[in-house]
Parts: structure tokens; C-alpha cells; sequence
């Protein structure tokens, strides 16, 4: 019965956001307060009931209740525990559900944490997540209920998908949704305000530390995604510009671009039609990924479903959402028209370039992901857009944007002149073009990572004297001002870990015999031999490497094959971590004797990649949390 | 429809909770006007500081303060709207009949319409004897549900009784003739009848299937053994390989159609 109570449980969430669009709506237009004050509870019942339906599942993969076909399919007896709780969103149906119960997070969040914004703003900000929440839960519920039950249960379950057997899966889907479902609270903002016709400066301020939060999320989602597949698949890499991976990556950019643009709305009052169109376009992304991972015109580790029917549900709420916001864009665009001047050599200039390049590399990226599908959904040939594609479109656009956001925070608003700039400066530049000729001299001579070097110098060497200034002016330091400070520094760490792993980093595929020594970037691997090795959910081999440098022991390495109840081989690396440099060992087959194939990997400055991305994520949540977001309005 | 207490009192629970809001005096609330004044004020302040930083230079800045001031009086309304009260018991009974009406039809359209006994099935499993003798009650009652006709013919094949099994396909085709799974568990139990090989009925059952979805992984894997047992290798191959091109690289059905796919290439080789 507990199951029914769950899916129950989804039906009434569904009918409470259709109260949620229907009662506040009459309140706020017919002037009925008691109505209008309704928003709130709904929000919190529809919120409770999803998470009750969320609770119900998860205690039915913990109970293995294969009497429900979700759990049946995607998880056995032998599961650990973790891997069962994380099994609820390891599929279609699940993640779905994982997915609303987000959305309800975050409308409950806004319900809550929105005191300083008029009652009748937050009343239609809320009800238009409810009806993304209504739409999200008529998908869940007619063509992807989780709570579909077997008549006949079998004895056992069948398996959740190996490659998602691991702690990644805890914590990979759950953070990433938060960013991408985080992106309906700017949206809704948006329109709630286009609604309304009151594009004033309420909408704006408040939209800003939402925004923030949702793409900090996003940012550390991603970054969790690139260390899982590290480690995950076996081959060192950290970004495959998988088109799910872009899915993902195409709403990030826009969100950078969408919190950039805010600045200079909220400060300055320009941009303001830029930034709408930004809010629309960063949680169209976020559906257009939604769309791409679950209708099956995508085949990829991350493809969940091949169910034409229901990428067909998405499409059509893409188009609603997309199609009915930018006709009220269009419909209230007059409003959105008067914009405060500012010269060429501006920071607000500054931002605008940040958006420009922001925005043109979203496109690239949006048109090596979607090209390929277009002409295999024309049958005009199939064709392959991959990494080198993506570095060489992508690297060169925002090279700049990395140049420019080190000087711009010393550009002033409005105006500001070349002269002041460069006799400000310039003896830091001097110092600069030294210290990446000593980079030269004594590092190295590859010229990409000579450029990210030089790169990590100039951020790091601006903050500094950003920072350094403050100090000197005896000015108070907002959190904001923190914020932006750490992320740019974010920005440079994850240029020069991902360079230098990439240009620098070594791998050999080699054969090794029991007792046999490689030597890799002055390491030595000294391979001990396999021996059989078995837990609950799978069984396999596991190697036993031994790490030295010179004739000290830094490493014991136990690299694994697994085999799981699909039959399925996994590889499971082994590392030694450390933030100079990772020590990367993979297990390949079994060769005659007692040999095995090996790959060795030496990834130096690897670990600052996600370094890079958590700084990014924290600027934005010290950002998020101004001083400036907290001070009462007076009625 | 299945209607239990339980359902009830969710409805109840949900219905008094939002009764309580209802009810409640309405509180007063900050205004559109009073937050743009507060954060253009705000704005203001920023500016100064942004001044006494040097963000900002002192031309641009009694520029930048009068478009404060002019967008502040761009967004002054001053319209103030009278309550207009309502009548809570008229709203609340509309409420509740609302969520109760529509959440038990939704319900109903998509329950299933047996439960299997779950506390049996956790502690100790449902025999396949059992189920077939409930499936069989139940259909007494529901003659034409497809789905318990389906299950009853695959449980009927576990327990090796094929011509049951095909009985109960046949009448579950007469109801639903287009469900893809049935079309490939009706034309499995009449190969197996037939030593495993698909012609005659199972092979018109699997080219409907092909016809209704040439993209299904599951239709193309059964139409490459149709292919394969008509000795047409090649045909075998290409939707074998198609299957697989359709098919995520950690699907775990993967093997099977490749150690078939491997099992043919070696057939063409000797």
C-alpha cells in the first residue's frame, strides 16, 4: 500500500499545482488577498507531498521491493546500501522524480526565503514555478511513473547500470540539478515581471542572488561530473564534450553571461533586455538538456530513455515555454527600452564583452552538439563533432574573455580613459611579462602551457593588486567583491590545471609481467601481480602496483576489473592523488602468463581543474550572500 | 478505482492545512513602491561609495544619480487597490471537493487496477503458481485487461506451460494488437513451440512488430533471428548492428546481441 500512497502522493502534488496556478491567479486580479496568501501553503503542500512521494521510493529501493517495476529493473539484493539510495535517480523514471522534487526545493526556498520582496511580485513568481512543476509532474505521472507496479514480482532485480555504481552517483545528479532546475527561479522572475508589466528595479535586484546560487550549483555539478568520469571511466580524461556534457555546459555559459549582465542591470539600469532574453535563454538550455537526455536522439552514458513519446512531451513544453516567453518579451519589450549610456571604455563595456564571448561560445558548442543530429535526423549522412572540433572553436573565443575580466574590475562605471588605465598599471604589466619569460626560462617551452602560465599570472597578479588597492583605500570588502575575487582566481586555477594536464600530462599502455618496472615522469611502477578478488555486486581481479621515487615507497596502487551480474567489464583505476600531480593506474586484460595490460598515467595540476570549479562555485555563493540581499525594506 | 482511508486522509490533511490559511487574517505586506524606493535608495548609497572608491568619476556621477532618481520615478505607481474580502467556507468547500474530485480521477486513470500482495512479496515470494491462479481470478472479473492477460501468458511460460501461454497471448492480441512486448513474448512462445524457430504466425508477428517500431532494440534483435533462421546472414547482420548502434554503450542487453552478432560472423567466415 505504501506504494500506492507514493504515487498517490504525486497525484495530489499534481492537483495542488494546478491550485497553485488557479486560486493565487484569482486572488492577485480580483484583489481577494485571503486567495492571493494561499500561495504559499500551496507551494509547501505540493513541496511535501512530492517529497513524501521522493521518501516512499527510495524506502522501497532500501526494502527491495521488486514488486515495483523501477526498483525490479534498476536494483538487487546485493546493492550496498549507498548505491540503493542513490539507485532512485540512477534511471529514467527516478531522476524524473529527482527532478521535480528539485524544482519543489527550490519554489519552497523562494517561498521562504523571500521576505524582501512585494507579496504580489513573489505570489507570481511563485505560481509560474508551479506551473513548470505542473507540467514536470503531468510528464512524471502519465509517461514515466516511477510507482508502476509488476503482478507478478520477480525473486530479484535486475542490475543498476555498473558504470553508476559509485559515490559519484550520490552526488553528481543531485548537485547538478540544483543548478539546472535553479535556472526556473531566475526564469520565473523574469516573467513574473514581464507578466506584470513591472520591469521596475525589485525584479532585478532580486533575480541576482538566485541566479547566483542556481549557477554555483551548476558549477559544482559540472566540476563533480568531470572528477566522477576521471576516475569513473578508466581513461584519465575530465571532458569529453559529450553531448550531454554540453547539454549541461550550454546553460552554464549562459547563466555566466545571465549573473555578469545582472551586475550592470541592477547597478546601472542598462542591459535590461539583454537580461530577460539571458533568464529565458539559460532555462530553455537547461530544458533543451532535458530534452536531449531523455528522448532518445542522443546515445551516451548519459541518454536515459529511448522513448519517442516522451521527447515528444518535452519538446512540446520547450516550445510553450520558449514560444509563450518570447511572445511576452515581444509583448512587453517597450518597457524594457530605456537604457543608461555609458562610453566605449567602460566597465560596463567590459561586461558586455564578457557576454558577447560568452554567448558566441555557447553557439559553437550549441552547433558542434546539434549539427550532427540534424543531419541524421535529415538522413543526410551521419558525421562526427568531437574534442577537436570543440578545443579549437571554444579555446580561442574565450582566451580573451580570461584576459579581459583581470582588468575590468579596474575600469570605472560609465566612463573611463586609456591613460588612467596604462599609467595605473602598467609597471604591474612590466612585472608580469617578466616573471612568464622566467616561466619560459625555467619551466618550460610549450607554448600552450607558456600562454595558461601567463594566463594564471595576469588574473592572479590583478587580483592581488585589486585586492591590494582595497587595502591601501582602507575600503570595506563585500562579500560580492570577495566573491568576484575568488572565482576569477577559480578562472585561472582551472586554465593552468587543465592545460598543463593536457599538454604535459604522460600515458603508456604497456605490458607488465609479474615483478616488471616501468619508469614514468621519474616515478617507478613496480607491477606485484593480479589476483581474483570478489564483493557482493560484482567480482573480478585486482592488481597490485607498487609506486617509488628513487628508492622510496610513496604508493600502493590496487587497480580492479570487475565484472557485474550483466556480464558487463568495468575498469576501476587507482590513484594516488596529490594537488602537484596524480599518480593514474588502469587495469587492462589479462595477457598469456601471468602478464597484464596496464595504462600509466602522470596527470600533473590535474586535481586544480576541480579546484578551480569549487573556487568558482564558492565566489558565487559569497556573492550570493551580500550584505546588500539582506537589508529590510520598510512598508 | 482504489479508494482507501489512507487516500482520504491525505486529502483531509491537505485540505485543514490550507483551511488554516484560509482563515487567517490577511497580513500586511510591503509594497511594489516601497521596495523600489528602498533599493533605488540603496543604489544611491552604492554610488557614493562607488565615488569614494574611484569606480566612478564625479561628471558621471551626477549623471548616474539622476538616472537613479528618474528610474525611481518611472516606477512610483501609488496605486493602491481596495481587499475585496471572500467568503473562506465557500472557498474551502470548493477546495475540497476540488482536490478530492480530481485527484481521485487522476488517480484512477492511473492506478493499476490489482496491487500484488507486497508484504508477501518482500518477506516471502509469490509462488508462480500462485500468481497464475490470481491472474486467472482477476481476468474472471476483467476479461479484457490486456496487461493481466500479457502477464498471465509470460508467467504461464515460466512455468513451461506454452500452449497456455499462447492461449492467453492470443487473447491478449485481440484486445491491444499493437504492443510491441506482446507482439515479441507471442511470437517467442510459439517458436518455442516450434523448436525455437520463428516462421509461419511468429514470423508475421515479428515483421507487425518491425513495421510498428523499426527502431525498437528489441524488434531488431528478434528480426535478426528471423533473418538468421531464414539463413539470410547478411539481413541478420544489419539489424544486429543497427541494434547495437542504437543501443548506449553500458545497456546490459549489449552482450547478448553482440555474442549473437560474433556467433554469425564466424558462421560466414567458415
Amino acid at each position: 500500500m505504501l506504494i500506492e500512497i507514493g504515487h498517490f502522493s504525486l497525484v495530489l502534488a499534481l492537483i495542488f499545482s494546478v491550485l497553485l496556478m488557479v486560486l493565487p491567479s484569482i486572488g492577485l486580479y480580483q484583489n481577494k488577498s485571503s486567495l492571493a496568501q494561499l500561495t504559499k501553503p500551496l507551494v509547501w503542500l505540493q513541496g511535501f507531498w512530492i517529497a513524501v512521494a521522493f521518501i516512499i521510493l527510495m524506502n522501497a529501493f532500501l526494502a527491495n521491493d521488486f514488486s515495483v517495476k523501477y526498483v525490479a529493473d534498476n536494483s538487487n539484493t546485493q546493492l550496498p546500501v549507498l548505491f540503493k539510495a542513490s539507485a532512485v535517480w540512477g534511471a529514467h523514471e527516478g531522476s524524473l522524480l529527482l527532478w521535480v522534487f528539485v524544482l519543489s526545493i527550490w519554489t519552497i526556498a523562494v517561498s521562504i526565503f523571500s521576505k524582501r520582496i512585494p507579496s504580489d511580485l513573489l505570489n507570481q513568481i511563485l505560481i509560474i514555478l508551479g506551473a513548470i512543476s505542473f507540467g514536470f509532474l503531468l510528464f512524471l505521472l502519465f509517461t514515466s511513473n516511477p510507482f508502476e507496479r509488476l503482478l507478478v514480482p520477480p525473486l530479484e532485480g535486475r542490475e543498476l547500470n555498473p558504470l553508476l555504481q559509485d559515490f559519484g552517483l550520490a552526488v553528481h545528479p543531485p548537485m547538478l540539478y540544483m543548478g539546472y532546475v535553479g535556472l526556473a527561479v531566475p526564469f520565473a522572475f523574469v516573467l513574473a515581471a514581464l507578466i506584470r508589466g513591472q520591469l521596475d528595479s525589485t525584479w532585478l535586484r532580486w533575480t541576482r542572488p538566485w541566479a547566483l546560487i542556481s549557477w554555483a550549483f551548476l558549477t559544482v555539478g559540472i566540476t563533480l561530473g568531470s572528477w566522477w568520469a576521471y576516475y569513473e571511466l578508466g581513461w584519465g580524461g575530465w571532458w569529453f564534450w559529450d553531448p550531454v556534457e554540453n547539454a549541461s555546459f550550454m546553460p552554464w555559459l549562459v547563466a555566466t553571461a545571465l549573473i555578469h549582465s545582472l551586475s550592470v542591470s541592477e547597478k546601472r539600469g542598462a542591459f535590461r533586455q539583454w537580461t530577460v532574453l539571458l533568464a529565458i535563454g539559460g532555462f530553455s538550455l537547461s530544458l533543451l538538456g532535458t530534452f536531449l537526455v531523455r528522448s532518445g536522439v542522443l546515445t551516451s552514458v548519459h541518454a536515459f530513455a529511448t522513448d519517442p513519446t516522451r521527447g515528444l512531451f518535452i519538446l512540446l513544453f520547450l516550445v510553450i515555454v520558449i514560444g509563450g516567453s518570447l511572445v511576452l518579451f515581444t509583448w512587453r519589450s517597450h518597457l524594457l527600452q530605456k537604457s543608461n549610456h555609458f562610453a566605449l571604455l567602460s566597465r560596463e563595456t567590459g561586461l558586455l564583452i564578457n557576454n558577447i564571448l560568452l554567448i558566441t561560445a555557447m553557439f559553437t558548442v550549441l552547433l558542434g552538439t546539434l549539427y550532427p543530429l540534424i543531419l541524421d535526423t535529415l538522413n543526410l549522412g551521419k558525421i562526427s563533432v568531437g574534442a577537436p572540433y570543440f578545443n579549437a572553436v571554444f579555446v580561442p573565443i574565450m582566451l580573451p574573455g580570461v584576459i579581459a575580466l583581470a582588468i575590468f574590475p579596474f575600469v570605472r562605471w560609465k566612463k573611463d580613459s586609456v591613460s588612467r588605465l596604462t599609467s595605473l598599471l602598467r609597471f604591474n604589466w612590466i612585472g608580469i611579462a617578466l616573471l612568464i619569460l622566467l616561466a619560459r626560462v625555467v619551466i618550460t617551452d610549450n607554448i600552450y602551457v607558456l600562454i595558461a602560465i601567463g594566463l594564471f599570472i595576469w588574473v592572479t597578479f590583478h587580483a592581488i593588486i585589486l585586492l591590494s588597492k582595497r587595502i591601501s583605500a582602507k575600503s570595506k570588502f563585500s562579500l560580492a567583491f570577495i566573491g568576484m575575487i575568488i572565482a576569477h582566481l577559480g578562472i585561472a586555477v582551472f586554465v593552468l590545471g587543465a592545460t598543463v594536464t593536457t599538454q604535459l600530462g604522460i600515458e603508456k599502455d604497456i605490458k607488465m609481467d609479474v615483478g616488471e618496472s616501468q619508469n614514468i615522469a621519474g616515478y617507478d611502477f613496480v607491477f606485484n601481480g593480479v589476483k581474483p578478488h570478489t564483493k557482493d555486486n560484482y567480482s573480478g581481479f585486482i592488481g597490485d602496483i607498487s609506486v617509488y621515487s628513487g628508492a622510496k615507497k610513496i604508493a600502493q596502487l590496487n587497480p580492479e576489473k570487475r565484472y557485474y551480474q550483466s556480464g558487463m567489464p568495468m575498469t576501476e583505476a587507482s590513484i594516488d592523488p596529490s594537488l602537484a600531480r596524480d599518480l593514474y593506474v588502469a587495469l587492462g586484460e589479462g595477457l598469456e602468463g601471468d602478464a597484464w595490460s596496464v595504462r600509466i598515467y602522470y596527470k600533473p595540476l590535474v586535481r586544480w581543474i576541480w579546484l578551480g570549479g569549487l573556487m568558482i562555485a564558492l565566489g558565487a555563493f559569497f556573492a550570493a550572500i551580500d550584505r546588500r540581499y539582506f537589508a529590510r525594506a520598510k512598508s | 478505482m482504489i479508494l482507501s482511508w489512507q487516500f482520504i486522509l491525505m486529502i483531509v490533511l491537505s485540505s485543514l492545512f490550507l483551511a488554516w490559511f484560509l482563515y487567517r487574517p490577511v497580513k500586511p505586506s510591503l509594497s511594489d513602491d516601497d521596495s523600489n524606493i528602498a533599493i533605488n535608495k540603496q543604489r544611491q548609497v552604492e554610488l557614493e561609495l562607488d565615488l569614494s572608491q574611484g569606480h566612478i568619476e564625479s561628471a558621471q556621477y551626477q549623471e548616474a544619480e539622476s538616472e537613479i532618481i528618474s528610474t525611481l520615478a518611472s516606477e512610483l505607481r501609488s496605486s493602491s487597490t481596495k481587499n475585496v474580502t471572500i467568503e473562506p467556507l465557500k472557498w474551502l468547500i470548493l477546495i475540497v471537493l476540488s482536490t478530492g474530485v480530481l485527484s481521485l480521477l487522476v488517480y484512477s486513470q492511473l492506478a493499476p487496477k490489482i496491487i500484488p500482495n507486497t508484504d508477501a512479496a518482500l518477506t516471502e515470494p509469490m509462488s508462480m503458481s500462485e500468481s497464475i491462479e490470481k491472474l486467472q481470478d482477476y481476468l474472471i472479473e476483467n476479461p479484457n485487461d490486456f496487461q493481466a492477460l500479457k502477464m498471465l501468458g509470460l508467467a504461464q511460460v515460466g512455468t513451461g506451460n506454452i500452449d497456455s501461454s499462447i492461449e492467453s497471448f492470443e487473447r491478449a492480441f485481440e484486445v491491444n494488437p499493437n504492443d510491441i512486448d506482446l507482439l515479441l513474448q507471442y511470437a517467442s512462445a510459439i517458436a518455442a513451440n516450434q523448436d525455437g524457430m520463428f516462421y509461419g504466425k511468429s514470423k508475421a508477428l515479428i515483421d507487425k512488430a518491425l513495421s510498428l517500431d523499426p527502431q525498437s532494440i528489441q524488434v531488431l534483435y528478434f528480426a535478426g533471428i528471423v533473418l538468421a533462421h531464414q539463413s539470410d546472414l547478411d539481413g541478420a547482420i544489419g539489424y544486429w548492428q543497427k541494434a547495437l548502434y542504437l543501443m548506449p554503450d553500458s545497456h546490459p542487453d549489449r552482450n547478448i546481441i553482440e555474442e549473437a552478432l560474433n556467433t554469425i560472423l564466424n558462421l560466414q567466415v567458415k
